[in-house]
């Protein structure tokens, strides 16, 4: 066999043995299962396009997951209709301790209590029906990070790289995004009457 | 299990310096020895971050299983045809 055959090979394993993580988080980037191909596609052929750049073999996954989020930032978001994000990270300044402090502080109490006690019969529908949902309305820089790391597995080393930001950075978005998520299930919970809305507990007060 | 006392539902200084740490922690990311004794000491104490706790397990291990959207065949055979032209 030849170097070229032997490295078509390998590449055509790895992208077989990734399309389902790869289409999962395109997916999650794009909300749209034909972006979501497109995406896939464009960054198997740019995988392979510098695939010589690919220094250890065994760091395939997320090597691609980087070219895949870069095609995504390069190709996909600056077309979407979707208004631009707040990059909440970026625009604070405070330490990651003082960061997670200020986003707790700030919540209802309300929305504490129940996320300490949540009635185990709500929570549970929550989880079956709403938590893809609530994944997707988080921010973009937040999404990514829950997806890479809660649902492909990813460490917070390697999501870093796939990302290109520090660890720090990494450990900040996992915070603050798994904090909007369950401010995103507590709203799911109330639109849907599963548990008091806080405008009429304030009404009848 | 043991009764967790009660205590406030808000947040105090130690549930915040917890939090910091909960996530890395449940995420396997959490090496220091010294804060892996922290986070375990405080949710051994503290009921309502005990719980939050054991919420956010559950939805790491439901995050796991949602990984589940199954790859078009028009994928499938999309990349198929795209790597046989390399």
């Amino acid at each position: 066999m030849s170097d070229q055959d032997d490295k078509k090979a390998f590449f055509s394993r790895r992208i077989d043995d990734n399309m389902h993580s790869l289409y999962s988080v395109a997916l999650r980037l794009t909300r749209n299962s034909a972006d979501a191909e497109d995406l896939v596609a464009e960054a198997t052929s740019r995988a392979w396009s510098s695939l010589d750049s690919l220094e250890d073999r065994d760091r395939f996954r997320p090597w691609m997951f980087r070219i895949l989020h870069n095609c995504y930032i390069s190709d996909y978001r600056k077309k979407s209709v979707r208004p631009a994000e707040t990059a909440y990270d970026e625009l604070s300044t405070a330490s990651d301790d003082s960061e997670i402090a200020s986003l707790l502080i700030h919540q209802t109490d309300e929305f504490l209590n129940w996320w300490a006690n949540p009635e185990r019969e709500v929570f549970n529908k929550l989880l079956g029906n709403d938590l893809l949902a609530a994944i997707e309305s988080l921010p973009e820089s937040f999404r990514v990070v829950v997806v890479l790391i809660n649902i492909e597995g990813l460490s917070y080393d390697d999501a870093a790289e796939v990302l290109d930001v520090s660890p720090g950075t990494i450990r900040s978005r996992m915070n603050r995004g798994r904090t909007l998520l369950q401010k995103c299930l507590w709203q799911h919970a109330q639109d849907a009457g599963l548990v008091p809305n806080c405008n009429q507990m304030e009404s009848h007060s | 299990m043991t009764n967790k006392p009660d205590k406030p539902d808000n947040l105090d200084s130690d549930c915040l310096e917890a939090f910091d740490h909960l996530y890395a922690y449940l995420n396997g990311e959490l090496k220091d020895p010294k804060d892996i004794n922290m986070i375990e000491h405080h949710l051994d104490h503290c009921r309502s971050c005990f719980s939050r706790a054991q919420i956010e397990r559950e939805i790491n291990e439901r995050l796991k299983k949602t990984s589940a959207d199954k790859t078009p065949p028009s994928l499938q055979n999309r990349l198929k045809k795209l790597i046989d032209n390399f």
